[in-house]
């Protein structure tokens, strides 16, 4: 079955690495990367957690802590979760699960992890040069006009990085439409594929906005051509207009590869076919496009028009639908499915919980007369936390295990993964549930002191935020022990039927010693049989 | 004869190759049009708050200057798209002197604007940091505000001229040095998308600031 | 062919430059706020010609036209979900 050496043997030295347009090696650069920033983004917010323990400001002076949560929301969202799932697992599976030897442009491939390391740089200065305290969503007039941190220096690090998110997308994009292996219909693409799909129209047509945007704020602050000037009739709400014309969108590039994942996962370890399959993939579709149309939820408080709030939070209310249908759709294929509770099963029931979770309190705050109670609380970051930690990062720690033998072509440890993924939910619903109440009971998010009646709250969230933090180091380590001496694992170790399964672990360099020829859909499982005998 | 290096190990043949090419250049553009399209939207916005200082702003503007760049940038436009039939046919000093012809365009192009940037610094019209913002009429800050937007939106669309004029002179070098023709027809058709689009900006941009009435 | 083509780009530029012109001195009438809509109907017809022509999106694949359109249809996005606020206020 193999041709030649593997991926990982094609050549060991740094060179071979760094310089490899091989879809395969640059996500391996990505996957270290933002891991790296995952835990520089964790660090910052450990200190908040920190500091939070007490109602005082002890720890950390109030400026401090304006950078501390700035720091950590640019770090998370720009250089881990963007990033996280379509780059590093999307790098390493699209092309072997549409049957493709490689991405359609390998070098821009590589380009945009060079490009995604400068923009890393760049904030890796801001942090060093002494951090920028506007948040992560760099308000006008505060970003453009009043702030004395360095705003800049940040927005250029957010400015580069989004031209590598645009360079993956188009990558996938015409990856999809032109390199799928014969056979390999539209219908018969992994929902994987579909979700990956949907991210990079995202990233493709929401990225350049944002770009223009901040690339607006650090013209005003350099040279003075403030188009957000509020002395020159500049008005903010244009800045959080143009703002959240990306980072609503963006937050679906957060979870929509995650649903991605989680609909791979269910299938494999419920022995199942997905339930509405089609409907699956136009659900992906249509959370991409309604994600367009609701950004004005973010602005209810902030003198948008009513009018403009109403047709914001009815299109919001919209977009819950193929969102519910997901998860209605995930559970019913576990219906008489053969369950099995392996790591990465895991990781994907946590993800169908915790994003419901989310996603419903989420409908709560597109209420228009709901939010003007709770905007700015604790309560909206539970909200977010619940997708994003509890949807993207839950189904990207269960997709890197899951797909693990195919990239090590070892196995981990599965007691230690088990032990980890129950860890991280429990630690997870500590840290961030608590939060809900004391955001309904009014706590506002953002300061670093606060009155002594929400102690017990915070304290709660700390403690669950030191379990998370246990729980993320674990896999860290035992999969790094695993990378070398983790037991050999076979080309298909857990009976799954993806393309990618068809080829060795790790794969050889080019993917497939033949063009695959696809002839049947993505979810052929027989839950009446096991997966030994299945083999 | 197309060498072996024409040919991508993932692709399976030529015509998937452009075919694939060419979607990614119109992604790109896509791309480019939501980039510009944040401009034209803030743009838009001011402009229906602010319409007589806009008026007022816009008639600061030299309108012969910006009608006769328009012409010159749509000649480079014709060059350009010559420049890509040429490639195809295969005649490699057509395709050097299309380029070069569309190459002295753009430069034309920025010269003519580099005037107008002159003419309207000596009016005291440019709003840098530094600089004194002297409009004497009535409105004077939403003057400014036009002029901001003018100065970043003709700043952003000369840049992308720089670039493409950059990458001529890259295919003019390449088809000097008897690049393959199969590689070449690849690099100029992609090139002409840009060119041609960043023409389309300009088609838009100039009635939007030189026009106002 | 090639020289079909030529000379169909001679006319599209003929008609660029003549639709150049009729812009300028559109806008030298007094139509109110019509000028506006003269302006950017010009400009459309002048950018539809470039892209049908030049760029040659007549003869393109659908995909890649649907990617044209992608582009333009998330513009309408952006502008009229933005004025809805902006003119509703």
């Amino acid at each position: 079955m193999n041709a030649g050496p593997d991926y990982l043997h094609e050549g060991h030295s740094l060179r071979s690495w760094l310089l490899s347009t091989d879809h395969k090696r640059v996500a391996w650069l990505y996957l270290l990367s933002v891991t790296a920033f995952f835990f520089v983004g964790g660090t910052a917010a450990a200190l908040m957690r920190l500091e939070l323990v007490t109602p005082a400001g002890d720890l950390l002076a109030a400026d401090t802590y304006n950078e501390m949560f700035s720091l950590h929301g640019i770090v998370m969202v720009w250089f881990f979760l963007i990033p996280a799932v379509p780059a590093v697992l999307g790098n390493f599976l699209l092309p072997l699960m549409i049957g493709a030897r490689d991405l359609a442009f390998p070098r821009l491939n590589l380009l945009s992890w060079y490009i995604f390391a400068v923009g890393g740089l760049f904030t890796v200065i801001t942090i060093v040069a002494g951090g920028v305290d506007t948040g992560w969503t760099f308000y006008t007039p505060y970003s453009s006009m009043f702030s004395n941190s360095n705003v800049v220096l940040a927005i250029v690090g957010v400015f580069v990085t989004g031209f590598s998110s645009i360079l993956t997308g188009l990558n996938f994009i015409v990856s999809v439409h032109k390199l799928r292996a014969p056979g390999m219909r539209w219908f018969r693409l992994p929902l994987f594929v579909w979700s990956l799909y949907a991210t990079s129209l995202i990233l493709v047509l929401a990225t350049p906005v944002l770009a223009m945007t901040l690339m607006l704020v650090a013209l005003e602050r350099l040279f003075g051509i403030g188009v957000f000037d509020p002395a020159l009739g500049g008005d903010p709400l244009l800045f959080q207009h143009l703002f959240w014309f990306y980072s609503h969108p963006a937050v679906y590039v957060m979870i929509l590869p995650g649903m991605g994942v989680v609909s791979e996962i269910i299938p494999c370890f419920a022995r199942r076919e997905i339930f509405g399959y089609s409907v699956m993939a136009y659900s992906l579709l249509a959370i991409a496009m309604i994600g367009f149309l609701v950004w004005g939820h973010h602005m209810f408080v902030s003198g948008q028009s009513v009018y403009a709030g109403m047709v914001f939070g009815l299109l919001s209310f919209l977009v819950a639908v193929p969102s519910a249908i997901k998860v209605f759709n995930w559970v019913a294929t576990l219906y008489r499915g053969s369950i099995s509770f392996e790591t990465p099963m895991l990781y994907a029931l946590g993800f169908i919980g915790l994003f419901s979770m989310g996603g419903l309190t989420g409908l709560v705050l597109a209420s228009m007369a709901v939010d003007v109670h709770v905007h700015d609380t604790y309560f909206v970051v539970a909200h977010f936390h619940y997708i994003m930690v509890g949807g993207m990062v839950m189904a990207f720690i269960g997709g890197i295990h899951f797909w693990w033998p195919k990239i090590s072509g070892r196995l981990y440890p599965e007691f230690l993964g088990r032990l980890s993924a129950i860890l991280i939910f429990f630690g997870f619903n500590l840290t961030f549930f608590p939060q809900y109440i004391m955001g309904y009971l009014g706590m506002p998010r953002r300061y670093h002191e606060y009155p002594p009646e929400f102690q017990i709250y915070h304290l709660l969230s700390s403690a669950g935020a030191a379990t998370l933090a246990v729980g993320y180091l674990f896999p860290l380590c035992y999969l790094a022990w695993s990378m070398f001496r983790g037991p050999l694992a076979g080309a298909n170790p857990w009976h799954a039927t993806g393309l990618e399964w068809q080829t060795g672990s790790p794969p050889p360099a080019h993917n497939f010693a033949t063009t695959p020829q696809v002839t049947r859909q993505p979810y052929a499982y027989d839950p009446t049989r096991s997966r030994e005998d299945r083999a | 004869m197309p060498d072996s290096r024409a040919l991508r190990a993932q692709f399976d043949d030529l015509g998937q190759q452009r075919e694939a090419a060419a979607l990614g250049m119109w992604v790109l553009l896509a791309t480019e049009v939501l980039f510009f399209g944040a401009l034209f939207t803030g743009y838009t916005v001011y402009r229906l708050a602010f319409h007589d200082a806009f008026v007022a702003g816009s008639g600061h503007l030299n309108v012969v200057l910006g009608t006769a760049n328009t012409a010159v940038l749509i000649t480079s436009s014709l060059t350009m798209a010559l420049a890509d039939v040429a490639s195809r046919s295969g005649s490699r000093r057509a395709v050097i002197g299309f380029l070069a012809a569309t190459a002295v365009l753009g430069s034309a192009f920025l010269a003519i604007k580099g005037l107008e940037y002159a003419q309207e610094y000596r009016e005291g019209l440019v709003p840098l940091n530094s600089l004194v913002f002297s409009y004497s009429g009535p409105d004077a800050e939403r003057v400014q505000m036009f002029f901001n937007f003018y100065f970043a939106m003709t700043g952003w669309h000369s840049l992308h001229l720089l670039i493409g004029i950059g990458l001529l002179i890259v295919f003019i070098v390449l088809a000097w040095r008897g690049r393959d023709r199969v590689r070449l027809e690849g690099n100029v058709r992609a090139g002409a998308l840009y060119w041609h689009f960043v023409d389309i900006v300009w088609l838009f941009l100039f009635p939007v600031l030189y026009l106002v009435r | 062919m090639e020289k079909q083509t030529v000379r169909s780009f001679v006319f599209v530029y003929l008609a660029l430059i003549g639709l150049l012109a009729l812009t300028v001195g559109s806008s030298f009438l007094e139509l109110g706020r019509l000028n506006v809509f003269v302006n950017l109907a010009i400009a459309a017809i002048k950018a539809g010609l470039v892209a049908a022509f030049f760029m040659e999106l007549r003869a393109a694949q659908a995909v890649v036209r649907l990617a044209a359109l992608a582009g333009l249809f998330w513009l309408a996005l952006l502008l009229g979900l933005s004025l809805a606020d902006f003119l509703t206020r």
